[in-house]
């Protein structure tokens, strides 16, 4: 092929000159342009021209025609002088003493680098560039074989290495295959009687159909997806901030997926879709794809303009690069410093996409509210129906005893104290009792019966009407979490916030309540107990001002640590003072705010006695400790569990309620500049937006100015990308394709088309199916359904050592290729086999994590219980440094890294997850208890069952026996964890 | 394209049966590629070029990153010079650029330094007890780096790259020389016992390596491993029951289905697991050591037990053969400060921070060194950048603390390789900018590989169009400052 058309240039005849635009520019290109170019010319060389190479540098010529030992060029090459230590290898300076002494004869001007593909790059004839050929099914010897015509690609090639094909897979085999190809989950037991026994000569399409039109679909193929585009929804660097508005883009890949959206349009939509649909939500959500990478808010941040212009760079070559390796498999990213090494794209080709792409700025654009009410209320409808039944069973263990206790002190109970101003933050901001009525700023605002202040906001009141001297205060308030510092929850300050006496929550020392002041004047630690609970339940804090400057804590009514004097009762004046909420005080700033909610708030003009404290707390009623010290353990840690679920459906549901989504937020883009060897302070000549013109049948001129708006920018890439000439675009996704469903690509780079990648191991079969895609409306699922279809993706998988020595890698698909199950696959199949998988699709993630801040956000894995979290493992909230350890092991990869293939790797670590981690327990109690239920005490029914569960067949009678005799010593959970273990559950044939 | 090797799309073949290279597993992947030869289209994966491509001088590393920015003219950059100058502004006609842009006065070094051992290395009162150990010091004081933004400067000191998503040096030497040890990892990561990195994992990342090459976090008090030992009490004889019956299960399917690797794999990775099982309370078994030992380290001592047994530790791993250990002195960048990051007060900070890994850090080098394990073992320390000679300040003032500095900056190495006792490179004569001899990461890196026998260009994975290596398209071996 290629290597052999040039050939080694030192075997040519020594009298033959060489071929200057094959060769001795070749040479040129690779060594020496890198110094001696027209932006660039050490030496004041140019060598790029023919004009400025003879007329040489500032010492001088230094190519003399015929003499070789006179041209400085040739001495400096010989001497190892140049390229500076990187000496030439001997070949090439033979060539070059050739070409000088044959005359130095120059050819093509100016050299073009990309002209030819040489032995070590790609020209302008690279492969992949060249547009689709078309190709018709060759003709075969075995055409029976054939169901069609990929099988016919594929046969011909084995039948040109006399391999057969293997035969058919078993019924209960392509079953499960299939079902784990197309939507990451296996088939139940009963779908795979139902397919087996089918014995219609359709019973496989119709199988076909109803997985392309399941929903799992979508979820399955997403993945793959948001592998390429390296979906996280965390900042990374330093403090991976999370992005609670990110899984819009997730839901939007299922969902067009789901409704076979055109690839096209698919791919448009990513790129542009805020201005091809600027109406839609769905146009904005889509660009979630160009910012799905990291982002260095620290470093946008700093005060140096060089340095934030170098993280500005690198952002840019980030999204260069998954722009070009997803959508076309070109690494345009490798030509930001130089030319590529390897493949025909110019330097100035990479400036030209970053100019297409330099609009492009990270962070939330807010939605049209009414395009996605539909969906919040839905999900909201769905996820309120889980909280119900969560806090029924919660109150089916607690009423009875909350009703023993009530009726046991019935008489005991008192009237609360009247306050001076009430806040019923379920029902409105008004004040229920005076005029000190509140308006929000900020982030705050009602949501779910409380005001909820998300660390942005806060609310103030009306001036007071009249001068408060002695006061208490009083409010009903949950956190977010309990490593915030430093927020106000209620406090009475003057206008300016000068002064101010407030509930602030771990200002000084963490984790605890404390009565705020300005510069601490009044403030002195109450030593109470460190607050555990207001993360999951809401508390009540009341702080009691008395005239001599006594300071009393108090906490859901009772004595908060110990009260103390403080120098003196702080007075507020009449129409100079106002009630302020989420904030410590005036102004707003960070460290200032609560993040949290309050559900009620009391302020009373006097100092309240312990025992109205107590009254207005209820704790005349019945308190939750005394309600838990009447549980058994085992009651209390299933309702913390069951709170916790419900606490985390809240914070979903919050999540779900924003109108925003992170996505592309379009920023005016300026000049883009050429930058030599990449140095932002080395600014080149300023480039148009455009493409990269070796690629044929486009025109990568985008007729855009260097000024050029970014709508057009954005807009004519799209167009450059996904025009149907552009051969690159088709070829690269149904390469992705084959890829997931046989488990070789085609092209075995699918990132990488270029020199550097895997050459085709059928180049007629990619260019028919390209071409099939663009015939058949770019429709996905109608490639799907084409491959799964065909005879090649029946056969077995076993391997068939004849043919393995022929063909180990199974390039030539003499067989289906054997798979382990992906990490989220797998995770999912446990889920569903123990009967424990919560299907419902879309919306906010689940967080399987515990999470800290300080500074950075930290996120610690978890092993939490509840349906919430027992969802597809796509909807798992990607945090670039927040794995789950059971995925990691499995070879989920890192979230910032752009994944067109997924390692399989085997180690011990994977095997200490799979046998130890307290999800295996749960999931084997689970299964083990689903089983029980269907088949009753009969340990052989069990074992059978098991069976037919997990690996959809059933035992053999030694496998029965054996299983039998473990059961019979250790109980059906134990066996359910081999089961999960086994070789062939984790694998498909 | 014909050197690039082809590997089954199934399996990682090269990792299959053994974290270690060599062996078994490398015979089959030969094997495999010679039956390969007929289709020769792919160019996927690994390199073929197998380290070690030199004698190696060094086996193991442990590496000692001081996360924050340890600052050079306090610790092991003498310089008079600025002493001279304290309370002066910098002069001169540029602006610095750093991190939060104020320009304050010169400040002195808030430590004494003085000279130490046979070498006569300067190394300040900061680290008293690393000067008793000065002769097996190699200092590098011309270090540079290409930010002053804490977390793209760390992901460089660790993989080369400003960016999240590449692999770093342990993940790399996992990948190129797996581990002496079929029983415990290639990679282990001890974090600072107070608390993770900034960034987290990210900073261990395997990035577009295998996940089998990611750090393995091993803490040095409490469970040392995730997942080792099962979630729930189980009775011995059940755990030993349903590893026998799941062996026997694997083993009739991998024969039904002739032999595949990765059937094969699974079951030798079950034994692998249950060898790990036994090998990991056994080297985190840190009170089997004598009880001068420990002692030395500075275990049970309030100031230096968490990092005396993570030094302890290390120590331990590395004698059973694991290859790379990184240690992490300093938590996250927020306030009360718990790392390097010393802008409000040098002494305060510096002073803290030191006295946790002071003692056990000449400690593990005494340990090393009298175990003999010092003349192939190489230990790095390494900050991400260093600190400004001039404070944090207004331009009047001599504050007390001090800016990031990404211009200059020290780190050393010790053992197996390099100069002891000796001082490589200079910065200015204030420390500010590394002046003479200046080493960047790459440079750095590749020295370190050259050390462990690998050449930095030929250690090379395929991703996404390059093949990757740490050292980027750069890298130049410090030869002065090997033997």
């Amino acid at each position: 092929m290629i290597l052999s058309a040039h050939g080694d240039p030192a075997s040519l005849p020594p009298a033959t000159p060489p071929d200057f635009d094959r060769e001795v520019a070749a040479i040129f290109a690779s060594r020496c342009f890198d110094c001696h170019n027209t932006n660039e010319h050490k030496g004041d060389l140019d060598l790029t021209h023919r004009e400025t190479a003879m007329k040489g540098g500032e010492d001088g010529v230094v190519i003399v025609e015929g003499r070789p030992g006179a041209s400085e060029l040739w001495i400096n090459v010989s001497e190892n002088k140049m390229p500076p230590k990187h000496p030439l290898p001997e070949a090439e300076k033979d060539l070059l003493k050739r070409w000088i002494a044959s005359g130095a004869k120059w050819g093509t001007d100016p050299i073009d680098p990309f002209r030819f593909t040489t032995a070590k790059r790609a020209g302008y004839d690279w492969w992949s560039l060249q547009a689709l050929k078309k190709a018709a099914p060759p003709a075969v010897k075995q055409a029976n074989w054939t169901r069609n015509p990929i099988d016919a690609f594929i046969l011909a090639e084995l039948e040109k290495m006399q391999l057969a094909p293997s035969p058919e897979a078993d019924k209960r085999t392509l079953i499960r295959r299939i079902t784990f190809d197309l939507l990451g989950l296996p088939p139940t037991p009963e779908q795979v009687e139902t397919f087996v026994n089918d014995a219609a000569p359709d019973a496989y399409d119709k199988l076909v159909e109803r997985l392309l039109a399941s929903p799992d679909y979508g979820v399955r193929w997403a993945r793959h997806w948001l592998d390429l585009v390296r979906f996280g929804e965390s900042n990374g660097f330093e403090r991976d901030q999370h992005r609670p508005n990110a899984w819009r883009y997730r839901d939007w890949v299922v969902d067009a997926l789901n409704a076979d959206m055109p690839y096209r349009q698919f791919v448009r939509m990513q790129l542009a879709g805020d201005l091809i649909e600027p109406k839609t939500a769905d146009g904005i959500i889509a660009t979630g794809a160009i910012v799905g990478g990291a982002y260095d808010e620290v470093g946008n941040g700093q005060q140096s303009l060089a340095m934030r212009a170098v993280v500005r760079q690198d952002e840019m070559e980030d999204i260069v690069s998954m722009v070009s390796q997803t959508f076309l498999g070109m690494t345009a990213n490798c030509a930001r410093c130089h030319d590529h090494k390897f493949d025909p794209i110019a330097q100035r080709e990479y400036y030209q996409l970053a100019s297409s792409l330099s609009g492009v700025r990270y962070g939330e654009r807010e939605l049209p509210a009414d395009t996605i009410r539909d969906k919040t209320q839905a999900y909201n409808a769905a996820t309120n129906s889980r909280i119900a039944e969560l806090q029924s069973r919660i109150d089916g263990l607690e009423n009875p005893i909350r009703d023993r206790l009530l009726a046991e002190r019935k008489n005991q109970k008192r009237e609360p104290p009247k306050p001076f101003a009430e806040w019923r933050f379920a029902d409105d901001l008004q004040d229920h009792i005076g005029s000190l009525h509140v308006t929000v700023n900020g982030d705050a605002a009602l949501v779910g019966g409380a005001l909820k202040l998300g660390g942005k906001g806060y609310a103030l009141s009306a001036p007071l009407q009249t001068d408060l001297k002695e006061k208490s205060l009083e409010a009903s308030v949950s956190l977010r979490d309990l490593q915030q510092r430093g927020g106000g929850v209620i406090g009475v300050q003057t206008l300016d916030g000068n002064r101010f006496d407030g509930i602030v929550f771990a200002e000084r020392v963490p984790g605890r309540w404390m009565a705020g002041s300005d510069a601490y004047n009044r403030y002195k630690p109450f030593e109470g107990a460190e607050e555990k609970e207001a993360a999951t339940a809401f508390v009540q804090i009341t702080i009691v001002y008395q005239a001599d400057g006594t300071i009393t804590g108090y906490r859901n009514g009772k004595s908060y640590g110990a009260s103390y004097k403080s120098i003196s009762l702080a007075p507020f004046a009449a129409g100079k003072s106002q009630i302020i909420f989420g904030l410590r005080h005036s102004p707003a700033g960070n460290g200032k705010f609560l993040i949290g909610a309050i559900k009620s708030a009391k302020l009373y003009d006097r100092a309240l006695t312990p025992d109205e404290v107590a009254a207005s707390a209820g704790t005349i009623g019945v308190g939750e400790s005394e309600i838990a010290a009447a549980l058994t353990a085992e009651q209390r840690e299933l309702i913390k569990t069951l709170r916790f679920e419900i606490q985390a459906i809240r914070a979903q549901q919050n999540r779900a309620g924003s109108t925003r989504t992170y996505a592309c937020v379009p920023a005016a883009p300026g000049v883009t500049k050429l930058l030599l060897r990449g140095n932002t302070t080395r600014e080149g000549p300023a480039v148009n937006p455009g493409g990269i013109a070796s690629v044929s049948g486009v025109s990568a001129d985008f007729g855009l100015k260097p000024d050029a708006p970014d709508a057009d920018r954005r807009v004519k890439l799209a167009d450059w990308i996904t025009d149907p000439a552009n051969p690159l675009f088709s070829r690269v996704i149904v390469n992705r394709l084959w890829l997931y469903h046989f488990g070789n690509g085609i092209v075995e780079t699918p990132n990488d088309f270029g020199f550097n990648g895997g050459r085709p191991s059928h180049p007629e079969l990619l260019d028919w199916l390209a071409a099939q895609l663009s015939s058949e409306g770019w429709s996905l699922k109608k490639m799907h359904r084409l491959m799964v279809t065909s005879a090649t993706y029946r056969q077995q998988s076993l391997p068939r050592p004849e043919a393995m020595k022929v063909d180990a890698s199974n390039r030539l698909m003499w067989r289906m290729n054997p798979r382990r199950v992906e990490a989220e696959a797998l995770r999912d199949t446990i889920l569903s086999v123990a009967c424990e998988l919560n299907p419902a699709l879309g919306g906010p993630g689940y967080e399987d994590y515990y999470t800290f801040t300080n500074n950075t956000t930290f996120y610690e894995a978890r092993d939490y219980v509840g349906s919430a979290f027992a969802r597809r493992s796509l909807y798992r909230t990607w945090i670039r440094s927040g794995r789950n350890p059971l995925l990691d092991v499995f070879d989920c990869p890192d979230p910032s890294t752009k994944t067109p293939r997924r390692a399989v790797t085997t180690t011990p670590l994977q095997a200490l997850a799979l046998m130890n981690d307290s999800f295996i327990f749960r999931m084997s109690d689970s299964l083990a208890a689903r089983v029980k239920s269907v088949s009753g005490e009969d340990v052989a029914r069990q074992i059978s069952e098991m069976y037919r569960r997990t690996i959809l067949r059933l035992p053999t009678p030694q496998e029965s026996e054996e299983a039998t005799a473990f059961v019979q010593k250790h109980g059906l959970a134990a066996f359910a964890r081999i089961m999960l273990n086994s070789s062939e559950f984790v694998s498909v044939d | 394209m014909s050197d690039a090797n082809e590997f089954g799309p199934l399996i990682d073949r090269r990792g299959l049966l053994r974290w270690a290279t060599g062996g078994v597993a490398s015979l089959a992947l030969a094997a495999l590629l010679q039956n390969d030869g007929i289709v020769r289209a792919a160019t996927l994966g690994e390199s073929a070029d197998r380290a070690p491509h030199f004698t190696p001088r060094v086996k193991r590393v442990i590496q000692i990153c001081a996360t924050g920015g340890l600052s050079q003219i306090d610790s092991f950059d003498y310089k008079p010079e600025l002493e001279k100058r304290h309370g002066q502004s910098l002069g001169g006609s540029e602006k610095p650029d750093v991190f939060f842009g104020k320009i304050g006065l010169l400040r002195k070094s808030d430590w004494a330094f003085r000279q130490h051992g046979n070498s006569g290395l300067w190394i300040s009162d900061l680290f008293p007890h690393l000067g008793e150990v000065a002769d097996e010091l190699c200092l590098v004081r011309s270090m540079f780096a290409e930010t002053s933004n804490h977390t793209p400067a760390t992901f460089q000191q660790n993989t080369g790259f400003r960016l999240n998503g590449f692999p770093t040096m342990g993940a790399w030497l996992s990948y190129g020389l797996g581990s002496e040890s079929d029983d415990l990892p290639a990679f282990v990561v001890i974090p600072d016992a107070r608390q993770l990195p900034p960034g987290g994992s990210i900073n261990w990342s395997n990035g577009f390596l295998p996940a089998r090459h990611q750090g393995v976090v091993m803490r040095a008090t409490g469970t040392a491993i995730d997942d080792l030992h099962p979630a729930r009490p189980i009775a011995p004889a059940t755990e030993a029951d349903s590893q026998a019956l799941l062996q026997r299960m694997n083993r009739r399917h991998l024969e039904s289905h002739g032999g595949e690797d990765l059937l094969a794999a699974r079951l030798r990775s079950y034994e692998l697991a249950a060898q790990m099982q036994l090998a990991v309370p056994e080297v985190t078994s840190l009170d089997s050591e004598p009880e001068a030992t420990r002692e030395m380290y500075g275990i049970g001592q309030r100031e230096t037990n968490d990092f005396g047994r993570a030094c302890l530790l290390s120590r331990r791993l590395l004698q059973r053969g694991v290859r790379f250990v990184e240690l992490f002195s300093g938590g996250a960048l927020g306030s009360p400060r718990i790392n390097w990051d010393g802008h409000e007060d040098m002494k305060q900070n510096h002073g803290q921070e030191a006295k946790r890994i002071d003692q056990p850090i000449a400690a593990l080098l005494k340990d090393l060194r009298r175990t003999g394990m010092l003349d192939d073992t190489l230990v790095l320390f390494t900050t991400e950048f260093g600190r400004t000679p001039f404070t944090q300040a207004e331009a009047n003032a001599v504050g007390a603390g001090r800016d990031h500095n990404q211009y200059g900056f020290s780190v050393w190495l010790a053992g197996a390789g390099v100069k002891a006792g000796y001082a490589y490179g200079q910065s200015d004569e204030i420390g500010w900018k590394a002046a003479e001899n200046r080493v960047g990461w790459h440079d750095f890196h590749a020295t370190v590989l050259r050390l462990l026998g690998v050449d930095h260009k030929r250690l090379t994975f395929y991703h996404n169009g390059i093949q990757r290596r740490i050292t980027d398209v750069s890298g130049e071996i410090v030869k002065g400052i090997i033997l």
